[in-house]
């Protein structure tokens, strides 16, 4: 390999990275639902790409800025995340592991059949911001839409820190992954602590479907199954429950993943992140950062 | 008429999808891998009838063999986990499998064409029914004389004390564990099942369909096989039998007449089932009803 090729590298890991930041939103998502109840929440991911899509179509024929149409995911996505855990979780017993499996398969389906009816399939552009602007370092240049997109994740991810060591509701979402029944004996309500961990989650989730979008420059219902996907692996790898492990294991997989589509092409590329997870699920079961909560 | 024969032959394929998947949930495992022992079956059968030239059984017997010692490989490691961390490394698992197919080219020439998979082009040419004269009836007994096979085997599994075994490790592990069931043999061996099961599933499969492609065996599929012994319920075999006529035969062909929102109705009425039925439709509580109206028109009648 010549120096060339190393600079080429460099640069590809340097991108996936800035990509990464997505793959750690989704992971935090994960993460969060699972440690409040326990319960694996199929439909996220196309519920943050449904995020992402209603506020294209909401401002559809509005020439809006693009922060506006970020800000606007969100709020569709905190919208969902509510929607999400009134139809999967709400009315159905908690004992019952599998029905919530499948009812959050169903929903997966149904939003990305709601993508298709309402857009015919077609893919979207969707707005970024700086995508003309180029850092250059040297022989390496970063892209600034995918820096911004690394920046809003950095902030969004600090935001929801602060959130959940630094609030009561945070305090009341840690009690209720801990221990619900003292969680309840205290005077919290379970269903107020899940419902406001969906609601948060879904704005996490629907910037992170803006990011995606900003990121690709254009939105597709084929994206939410290997969002599912990735965002599953991250949260395994980064250790069940645990939110830096999300996000470090997000940008993990996220430069993993690019140095091997420039080494391997793209129809490769996936393997070699399937490989990791099974490294991973053989050596460190717990993944990196295993918590007290995780042991089930 | 010959519309209906390959509905026919479609919901006996997938119920088969759906009992590999049924053996492996009554230990409490959700495994989405079944759609990576289903594609393994596929691509060997397919294999060994269009480029070894064996005849049909055979091929699907030694599919079914592959598969499940794949999923007996597979099991040893995936069954330490549980919960997320095992849907998660199933889910992987099958990706892998479809990915290393979607990169798998293997070609022979037979005659003037080249025969055999062709990385993402598939893999076409599945000619065995065609080229021995099979008519679409024959098939269509083929392929449900196998699915009564596999049902009257599970059904009897179901009331042997191995079924009893496999239900206790799936309704409490450190309970049937005390009792000195060893969990780890349990869970490989109903994986194993699985996968030999839906090996033969997707032997069949390949050549029904004649062409197969890495795209038909990705997460979708592996979360339909789960869906259906979920949706029917874990009581007996026949909950997974009644969800594939449902799905397969009401969701996506009896509702074809609503053209576009026939997908959207699907996400939607799997959703309602499951909030209206938490265990299934053919549940412990509607076997019990069934039960008690046949007893009760027993005691009129005598």
């Amino acid at each position: 390999m010549d120096l060339l090729d190393l600079i080429d590298t460099i640069q590809s890991i340097a991108d996936g990275l800035l990509f990464g930041a997505t793959y750690a939103m989704l992971g935090i998502g994960f993460t969060l639902i699972f440690g409040v109840m326990h319960k694996i929440n199929l439909a996220y991911a196309a519920a943050s790409v449904g995020a992402a899509y209603a506020s294209l179509l909401i401002l559809a024929g509005v020439k809006a800025p693009p922060a506006v149409v970020f800000l606007l995911s969100a709020v569709a996505g905190g919208v969902l995340g509510g929607i999400v855990y009134v139809v999967c979780f709400r009315f159905i017993p908690l004992v019952n592991p599998l029905a919530t499996l499948m009812s959050t398969v169903g929903l997966l389906l149904l939003i990305d059949e709601i993508i298709v009816h309402e857009t015919q399939g077609v893919p979207l552009a969707y707005p970024a911001l700086f995508s003309d602007v180029i850092v250059r370092a040297g022989p390496f240049g970063l892209r600034g839409d995918l820096m911004f997109v690394f920046a809003l994740g950095c902030v969004s991810m600090v935001v929801l820190l602060l959130l959940v060591y630094r609030t009561r509701l945070g305090l009341a979402t840690r009690a209720v992954s801990q221990q619900p029944t003292a969680a309840q004996l205290c005077g919290i309500s379970l269903d107020q602590v899940n419902g406001f961990t969906f609601i948060v989650t879904g704005v996490v989730g629907g910037v992170a479907g803006a990011m995606t979008g900003a990121a690709i420059g254009m939105l597709s219902p084929l994206l939410s199954l290997p969002l599912t996907v990735k965002g599953l692996i991250v949260t395994v790898i980064g250790g069940l429950g645990s939110i830096p492990g999300a996000i470090i294991a997000g940008l993990l997989v996220g430069g993993f993943e690019n140095i091997f589509q420039f080494l391997r092409g793209v129809s490769e590329r996936d393997l070699y992140v399937m490989l990791l997870l099974f490294a991973f699920l053989v050596f460190r079961p717990g993944g990196m950062f295993r918590t007290s909560s995780a042991r089930e | 008429m010959d519309f209906y024969l390959g509905l026919a032959q479609i919901i006996g394929i997938h119920t088969l999808l759906g009992l590999s998947a049924y053996c492996v949930l009554l230990t409490g495992q959700v495994s989405l891998a079944q759609a990576g022992f289903f594609a393994i079956g596929a691509y060997v059968a397919g294999m060994l009838t269009v480029l070894a030239e064996w005849p049909l059984i055979p091929a699907l017997l030694a599919a079914a063999v592959i598969a499940g010692a794949i999923a007996c490989a597979v099991g040893f490691p995936a069954l330490r986990l549980r919960g997320l961390m095992l849907v998660v490394a199933t889910i992987a698992f099958g990706e892998s499998v479809r990915l290393f197919f979607f990169n798998f080219d293997y070609q022979i020439t037979r005659g003037n064409i080249r025969v055999g998979p062709l990385g993402g082009e598939g893999f076409r040419q599945i000619r065995y029914f065609p080229e021995h004269g099979w008519s679409t009836l024959e098939v269509l007994l083929f392929v449900w004389m196998v699915v009564t096979l596999v049902m009257a085997a599970l059904w009897w599994m179901d009331r042997s004390r191995a079924g009893a075994v496999l239900r206790a490790v799936g309704e409490d592990e450190v309970a049937a564990q005390s009792t000195g069931i060893n969990i780890t043999a349990v869970k490989v061996s109903a994986m194993t099942v699985g996968g030999v099961i839906a090996g033969a599933g997707g032997g069949i499969f390949a050549h029904y369909t004649t062409h197969i492609e890495h795209v038909q065996f990705g997460v979708v599929l592996a979360t339909f096989a789960i869906a259906y012994p979920i949706l029917g319920g874990l009581s007996n075999v026949f909950g997974t039998l009644l969800a594939v006529l449902f799905v397969q035969g009401f969701l996506i062909e009896g509702l074809r007449f609503l053209g576009d929102w026939r997908n959207l109705l699907f996400g939607a009425l799997i959703l309602l089932a499951m909030n209206l039925r938490p265990r299934g439709l053919l549940d412990a509580g509607a076997i019990a009803a069934l039960r008690r109206l046949s007893y009760r028109k027993d005691a009129t009648g005598a």
